[in-house]
Order: structure tokens, then sequence, then C-alpha cells
């Protein structure tokens, strides 16, 4: 059994605003291996960014305010900033959704892909610079020497893109968390992306938590998935599983909900009911009864807690945890 | 055909918890709204309301308040301290300062609000009509300003000041705060016409406005009921701030002795000979330039509370 | 390339020069085209000699003969060798006319006061940038706190403030209070003391408040304006990736923020550079100071025309060099736009 890299127990993180407290990540729980590829699934407002943020203590303005998030045997919530900070980078990396707004446009991209390596390993310009044209090699951008002097702006959206990647990468991390790195990209650029992450993944060994909306990504690229649902983790389990039968009722009217080109003409698409909670005032008990069909009377009164459903499957869900089958048209 | 009563419409149920719905408002009220809860900005409004005031009722503030005449020279009371007589002294030639004052700043705010005002129809119509056609009339508009905007505006004015120009039977003397005032907006009406064309350009291209041309609506139509609403905010922020400015060129025109004439008073000639003060009363250096700060200040801090309550964002 | 955009904003600021002239000359024309030199002087002068006069310097011919001499356009062809003949020198070649007073060039006594002129608002603007910059920052990285609000509260203030007023109680403090009060005090006018033979020091405690009172007035605006685009650039993606990649704080904010946020306050000093000759003029006028400003206004008071033209002429066209220059500064510093 190899050794936990990365575990989150139960995080709580906050913001402050005018309006109220949000609660984005209500007490979310996880684990990764070395060498998994671990996807979170989950609208926009679920609290699936601001769990990685919380992870690389980047959440600011928000506050942590309980929970552990245990690397290397340490409790990164609690370590000093000089310590997260030779982690972030180095141990931990994290690219994110848009590689032109990411990447800094004064600087020159091969600076930029070199900086993490010349700091955290202390390496000389020309020698963190080589490191950094074999990575852009590596990941796919031709003549990488060349392209290395070139600034953020010269190159197309999926060629920064895998320089952001590349720039994650130099210095060899344990984990890579990558923010939705496909959804400011064409489709078919989609694709290729996906493809290099699962290279890299498989070439570095490097664990992956891959953060999306969107199914057919974590479908095609993780080995495991953590649905989130208004700051809380709602499913979790083997891709294959959770997709073939869900145990939540959020990801099956998730699934149930994506058009099928096999469907019949005239079906009508099935939505999710309901509009996404207010973080600032969510429902009593579960936070999705107010949109689920399958409610009972327990749903409304205590928070669902994750427990395992089936063989492989973790669910937070009253409904199927007493054994009810989840089915419908 | 799809039955339109099969289909299960997404609405929000009515168990569900959601915000009380709040009743739509125009954008003008919502902005008025916000500038009511500034109170900062309403507390500079009000001063600068005052000073309006003051302005506009300065004949009966002399007969009746203070008891002066502002051209009535008393040779035996120059350069006197603030007393009982005059509550803040006078000048050189015994003229009660207080009396001066506000009818300074009648003189000041007249050229202000009025070079403002012919400055933002001028360089708002050059701007709408260049931002709006684009192409070569954009083209040779924005060359002119791009003219204009080269030469120093200290040096046009000096110029234009002392040439007096005439237009037809009207000629433009400086000693009269209205020539002066068209002289300033002449000069300054550019920096407005680009601001104006920039916020042009980007509501131009907005999906109403094609909305409104496909459905057959005329240029004309167009640019007054569609476009100038939408860059009228930008418009009345900017003549807001412009106004504090105009105010301080005016003055320092006086200042140098090209703009106003003694012995009409405005803030900026009561200190023409500020050095030769220094020996004999500081309340004559302190008191017209502190007005002329208030009022400038005042009337930035409502400007940029304008700002504020018509873009929120911006902050 | 930024060779290939240098030389595009050259070529794109001919025609401003050719606009800008035009209209310089019409005013100069409409003016003062027909004053001959020397009759305001002369009550006796013939009507003959008048129309010989005015023949011989060209007044008589249309407006755009003489445009065209004054710009010296002819002279350039003829030194080129394209055409033939004797043609009077022109702006191109430097000639910005002749006073109404004494018939001298007016470049000569632009020239002899330029330096002067320069001396304060380089120094101006300097000051000014040395100064906004931290303030901007500071305020910047200590949002919402007391010195933040003092900050923006000085700064909205300092722009309401009159220069000349500004400069008017300065001097009142620390040259005719400070001398009462047996307190070393500045000098209150001048570039210098002409018993004193304007050594180095002298000339810096002439400068101070002159460079003082027209540094604040960019300053009020720059350090606010820092400040938002510090603000701005601070909560930009890549100020986050910056931070991912686990670099120390003091490097994301001054290496990786400031470099970007400087780029907008740069354009905005730039937006200054054209006027360094005609901003001071307000405050040479106070101090007395001998710039090219308080030469204008002198001679605008002695109603020289084609003088009081010549300088206007004269910081036009620098308007239009310096903005090429403050254009080029740009593309220095932000590299997207070298390439637009």
């Amino acid at each position: 059994m190899p050794e936990t890299l990365l575990e989150v127990q139960d995080l709580h993180t906050v913001f402050k605003t005018k309006a109220g407290m949000v609660k984005a990540v209500d007490g979310v729980s996880f684990e990764i291996n070395p060498g998994e590829t671990l996807g979170i699934v989950g609208e926009s407002g679920s609290g699936k960014s601001v769990t990685a943020l919380s992870v690389m203590r980047l959440q600011r303005p928000g506050k942590i305010v309980s929970g552990k998030v245990m690397f290397k045997g340490r409790d990164l919530t609690k370590v000093s900033e000089g310590e997260m900070r030779e982690i972030r980078g180095q141990d931990i990396a994290m690219i994110f959704q848009d590689p032109m707004t990411s990447l800094n446009p004064v600087f020159r991209t091969g600076w930029q892909v070199a900086e993490p390596v010349r700091l955290h390993h202390g390496l000389d310009k020309a020698t963190a610079m080589g490191v950094a044209v074999s990575m852009l090699g590596k990941v796919g951008i031709p003549s990488p020497a060349t392209r290395a002097r070139d600034y953020p702006h010269q190159f197309s959206g999926g060629m920064r893109q895998r320089a952001m990647i590349a720039m994650g990468l130099t210095t060899t991390p344990k984990v890579l968390i990558a923010d939705e790195p496909t959804t400011a990209l064409d489709v078919t650029i989609q694709a290729q992306i996906l493809d290099l992450l699962r290279n890299v993944n498989r070439d570095f060994g490097t664990a992956t938590i891959l953060i999306t909306h969107n199914l057919g990504v974590v479908a095609g690229m993780c080995e495991r998935v953590m649905v989130m649902y208004a700051g809380r983790v709602v499913e979790a389990g083997p891709t294959v599983d959770v997709f073939a039968h869900p145990k939540h009722p959020y990801t099956w009217s998730l699934l149930r909900s994506i058009p099928r080109l096999d469907a019949e003409r005239h079906e009508p698409l099935k939505p999710i009911e309901g509009l996404p909670p207010d973080l600032i005032d969510l429902p009593t008990g579960c936070a999705f009864h107010p949109r689920c069909r399958f409610t009972i009377e327990r749903c409304s009164r205590d928070v669902p807690v994750l427990n395992r459903v089936g063989e492989t499957q973790l669910a937070a869900c009253w409904v199927t945890q007493s054994g009810t089958e989840l089915k419908g048209a | 055909m799809i039955d339109p009563n099969a289909v299960d419409v997404a609405l929000p149920r009515k168990e569900y918890e959601g915000e009380a719905a709040r009743p739509a408002q125009s954008y003008w009220n919502e902005s008025w709204e916000r500038l009511r809860s500034n109170p900062v900005g309403m507390g500079a409004g009000v001063v600068v309301l005052l000073m309006v005031a003051i302005a506009l009722a300065a004949p009966l503030l002399s007969t009746y308040v203070t008891h002066h005449n502002p051209y009535s020279i008393d040779l035996s009371a120059t350069f006197s301290m603030p007393s009982k007589a005059h509550w803040l002294g006078s000048d050189e030639a015994g003229r009660d300062t207080l009396t001066r004052l506000i009818y300074g700043a009648q003189v000041t705010l007249t050229v202000a609000f009025l070079a403002v005002a012919v400055s933002l129809v001028v360089g708002g119509t050059v701007g709408l009509v260049a931002g709006f056609y684009g192409g070569l009339v954009d083209n040779v508009l924005m060359r002119f300003v791009d003219v204009l905007l080269s030469i120093p505006a200290i040096y046009l004015l000096i110029l234009l000041t002392i040439l007096q120009p005439k237009i037809g039977p009207i000629v433009l003397s400086t000693s009269d705060p209205r020539s002066l005032a068209v002289i300033i907006a002449v000069v300054g009406w550019g920096g407005l016409s680009r601001l104006v064309r920039g916020e042009v350009l980007s509501v131009k291209n907005r999906d109403f406005m094609l909305a409104a041309r496909s459905i057959g609506a005329s240029d004309l139509r167009l640019i007054s009921r569609h476009l100038l609403p939408n860059v009228l905010a930008v418009m009345i922020v900017a003549a807001s701030l412009n106004v504090g400015a105009v105010i301080i060129t005016e003055s320092i025109l006086d200042f140098i002795g090209l703009g106003i004439q003694p012995p009409t008073a405005s803030w900026g000639n009561m200190l023409t000979n500020a050095q030769t003060y220094f020996y004999h009363s500081i309340w004559l250096v302190l008191l017209p330039g502190a007005l002329i700060f208030i009022t400038v200040l005042a009337m930035n801090v409502f400007g940029n509370a304008l700002r504020d309550a018509f873009d929120p964002r911006l902050k | 390339m930024l060779a290939k955009y240098i030389l595009r904003r050259v070529l794109a600021s001919i025609p401003t020069f050719f606009g800008v002239t035009l209209v310089s000359y019409f005013l100069i024309w409409v003016t003062a085209g027909d004053i001959v030199p020397g009759v305001e002087i002369n009550p006796y002068i013939k009507k003959e000699d008048i129309d010989r006069i005015r023949h011989n310097l060209g007044l008589d011919q249309p407006f755009w003969i003489q445009y065209l001499n004054w710009l010296g356009l002819p002279n350039l062809a003829a030194q080129l060798h394209l055409i033939s003949g004797d043609w009077p020198k022109g702006i191109l070649e430097g000639e910005f006319g002749r006073s109404l007073i004494d018939g001298s060039p007016v470049i000569t006594h632009i020239l002899d006061r330029l330096p002067n002129t320069l001396e304060l608002t380089i120094t101006a603007i300097l000051l000014g940038v040395l100064i906004a910059i931290p303030l901007g920052v500071a305020g910047a990285l200590r949002r919402g706190s007391k010195i933040d609000h003092a900050l923006t509260a000085l700064s909205v203030a300092g722009v309401a403030v009159p220069s000349f007023w500004l400069a008017l109680m300065l001097i009142l403090l620390f040259s005719v209070q400070f001398e009462q009060w047996h307190l070393p005090w500045l000098p209150s006018g001048g570039a210098y003391s002409a018993y004193q033979g304007g050594d180095f020091l002298d000339r810096v405690l002439h400068l101070i408040m002159p460079a003082i009172v027209l540094s604040f007035g960019y300053l009020a605006i720059w350090s606010r304006f820092g400040r938002s685009s510090m603000l701005e650039v601070l909560s930009q993606d890549y100020v986050r990736t910056a931070r991912a990649k686990g670099m120390s704080e003091r490097r994301v904010v001054y290496l990786h923020a400031l470099r970007n946020a400087l780029i907008p306050l740069v354009t905005l000093v730039g937006l200054e550079l054209p006027s360094l000759v005609s901003g001071g003029a307000v405050v040479e006028i106070v101090f007395g100071w001998p710039g090219i400003g308080r030469f204008a206004l002198d001679r605008a008071f002695g109603h020289d025309y084609t003088a009081v033209m010549g300088i206007v002429t004269f910081a036009a066209l620098l308007v239009i060099a310096g903005n090429l220059l403050a254009d080029i500064l740009y593309a220095f510093l932000d590299p997207r736009i070298r390439y637009t």
C-alpha cells in the first residue's frame, strides 16, 4: 500500500463578504497517493478551486478556519509562510485556467519557466534555462530554444498552456494541481493538453489533481473522481464506478443531464431543477435537498456524512446510504 | 412537435429560499442611490452648492450682510486686520476683503461653469461624431484635436488673451468673464472630445446598438436615443472634474494679469500683488487661495463621488 | 520589431507636425501678418516706405506662399539643390521668427533660456517619480489602512491646490518668515544670485522651492495612479502564479508586479514629456525663474506677437517630439506594443 502523499482532513475555508460569511470549503476530506490521478468535479461555486488554493495556502482573502492538510508528515495549514514557499512550486505545483493571464506579459517565457528551478534548486541562469528549454521540448513545443526567448503573447493558446505545464514540472514536484487547464482552450487543443497531462503523469509519476466542471475531461483522464457541491464532497470513488452507477442524486442528475447522441429526437433535455445554493445561506441539512427528487425527511434535517455506499464508492446521501437505488426517467 | 406542457421547465421551486426580488430600478435611479449613500461625496456637493449660492447672492450679501461694495476705496483703512468693520480685513485700497471674495466667487464660478458647458458641447459633439462615424471623419477630426492638444494650453491662452480675437461684432475681451470662459473652452475642449470618442467607440460595438440599427433606426436616433445616454455618465463625470481644473486655470490667468482685470474682483487677481502683501497682511495671501483650494477640492471630491456612483466597478 | 515601430511612429508624427505649423502660422498671419517691425517705434515712417518694407519682407504674398516661406520649405529645397534662388530661412532651419521689438531672432532667446526651463521641469519630474512610486506602492500594499487613507486624502487635496498659491505660501514661509525668525532662509526668486556667482550650491538653493512646487502637482496624481495601477496588477492571475511558484512576497511585489504596474505610470509620466518646456510656466512666473515661460509672458505684455508665436510654435513642436519619445519609451517597457 503506497503511503498517502497528500491528505486533506475536514478542511473549512471561508470568505468574509459584505453580505455575510461565504463557506467556500465546508468540510472537505480526500487523499491522493503517489502517481495517482484524481479529478475534482463541480459546478462554478462548488468550492473546487478554493479547495486547491487552500492546499497551496493561496486562498487569500479567504481564511482556512479548521482542518488539516497533511503532506510529508506536516500539516500545511500550520507551517510557516517560509516553509510553505519552499513547498510551493517545488513539491506541489499548480497551474491555472487561463494561460494568457497567468503568465507575466513582460518577461520572456523561458525565463518564467526557469524561475522555479532557478530559485528552488539554486541553479545558475544558464543551467536553469537549459532545464527549462528541455522541459519545453518535452511538453511538445517545437524549437524550444528559440521559443523560450519569446514573450507569452507570441504563443498560441495551446502552446501557452503547454508552457505553463512545463513551468510546473521543472522542479519535478510530487503533486501537480491543474485548475481547469483546458477550459480556456479550443476543443481540439483540449484533447492534446489532456494527452500531455496523461503522459506527464505516466512518465514522471507526478500525482495529478485535475479540477474541472467537465465530466468528459474527468472520464478521459482520472482514475478517481470526487464530486463537490456547495463546498462539500458529495461523492467520491473510482471514475468508472461513479460514472456507471452514481451513488449521489447530484452526480446522478449531472450524468443524466448530458445529452446523448443516441437519444430519441423528441426526448426533452433533463436539466437539474432549481438553482445553485447561496453559499452564505445554505439550506438546512443536505445542501442539495431542495433540488433533489429522492429527498426524504431526514435530508432537510441532518447534514449527510460521507460514507461507503457500494463496494468502492463514498457518498454523502441519507437516501443511498439507507440502501435505496437511484432510478428514474 | 414538442408539447410545451410535457417539458420539465427548471423553475425555482416554491420551497427554495432565494433572495426577495428587489424592484428593478433605472440606471439613473440606482446611481443616485449610490451617490446618496456616499456621505463624503454628498458633503462635497453641499459645499459646491453653497459656493454657488453665495456667488449668485453676491449683490444681496453685499447689501445686507457685509454692508460693503467690492469697489469702494477707503485709503484710511488699507490692510486692516479682521475687525467689526471689515470681517476679513481689507486690501491695499481699503476695499473689504470679504465682499471682494464673494464677488470673486461669482466671477470665478461663472467662468468655470460656462467654460465647461461650452467645451462639453463642442468636445462632446466632436467626440460623438468622430466616434460614431469613424473612418475619414474620425481621422480628420482627431488629427485636428491632436494638433490642438499639441499646442501647450498656457501659451495658447496667453496668446489668445492678448490678441482679444474678434468673432464678427463680438470682441472676446478677457475682462468679461463670459469671453474668458469661451477662450478657455476653445483651448480646452480637445481632451473631452478624445474621452467621449473613446467611450463612443466602446459603446458603439455593443449588441444593443446593432439591434437598434437592425430595426431601422436612423443615425440621428441611434446617436441621440441610444448612444448619448450611455456616454452621458462619462461626460458628466469628466465635466465635473474639469470644473476644478478650469477654476485653477482661470485663477492663474487672473493672477498673471491676463484675465479678469482689477478692479473687478476675482480670487486669482486678488493674489496678483501677493508678494507685496507679505509684509502687510498675510490674510490677503491666504484667503483667496484657500477659497480656490476649497472650491476645487469640493468639486473634485464630488466628481469622484459621481464617478463611483455611476460605475462602482471602477473603484 | 522595435525599430519598425519607431519608424512608424515617426512617420505618423509628420502630418501632426504640418498641422501644428499650419495652425501656428495661421494664428501669426491673423494677428501679426501685416505688422512691419519697427513701425511702432518710428512714427515718422512714410507710407511708401511701409509698402516697400512690406514687399521686401514678402508680406503682400498670399497665405500659402507666406506659410511655405515661414516653414522654410523653399530654402530646404534650395539647400538640397532641388530649386534655385535665394530663399528665406524658415522653421525647418530653426528660424522661428524675429521679435517685433528689436528684430532679434526669437530662437536665440529660446535657446538661451531653454536650459533653465529644462533644469526646473526635469528636476520636478524626477522628484515626482521618485516620491510617487514608493507612496503608491505603500498605499497599495497597505490597502485600507490609515496610511493608505491618509495618502489618498493627501493626493486628492494636492490636486486641488493652485500651484501659484502654494508657491506664494512657500515663499512666505521659507523666505520671508524664516528671515524674520533668523532661520536660514531660501531665496525667493531667480535661478541664481548674481552677486554670489551662481555656484552649484547657490543654484540648488534657488531650485528647491520651484522644483518642489512643480513636482507637487505631479506627485498628487502619480502617487494615486501608481497605487491603483499596483492594486490592479496585484489582483492579476500572473501574480497568483508567481506566488504558486513559491516566490518570496518581496520578489512577487517588486519584480513581477511592479514591473507591470510601472507601465501605465510611465505612460502617464511620459505624457508630461511633451510639456517639459511649457509645464513650468506658472512656477517660472511666480519665482521669477529665467525660463521660456516667463519670457513668453514678458513678451506677451510687450505685445511682441511674433516672439510669443515663435515660442508657441517651438513648444508645440517639442510636444510632438515629446509624444514620440514617450511612445518609444512605452514600447521599450511593454513588449506587447512592439508587435502591434
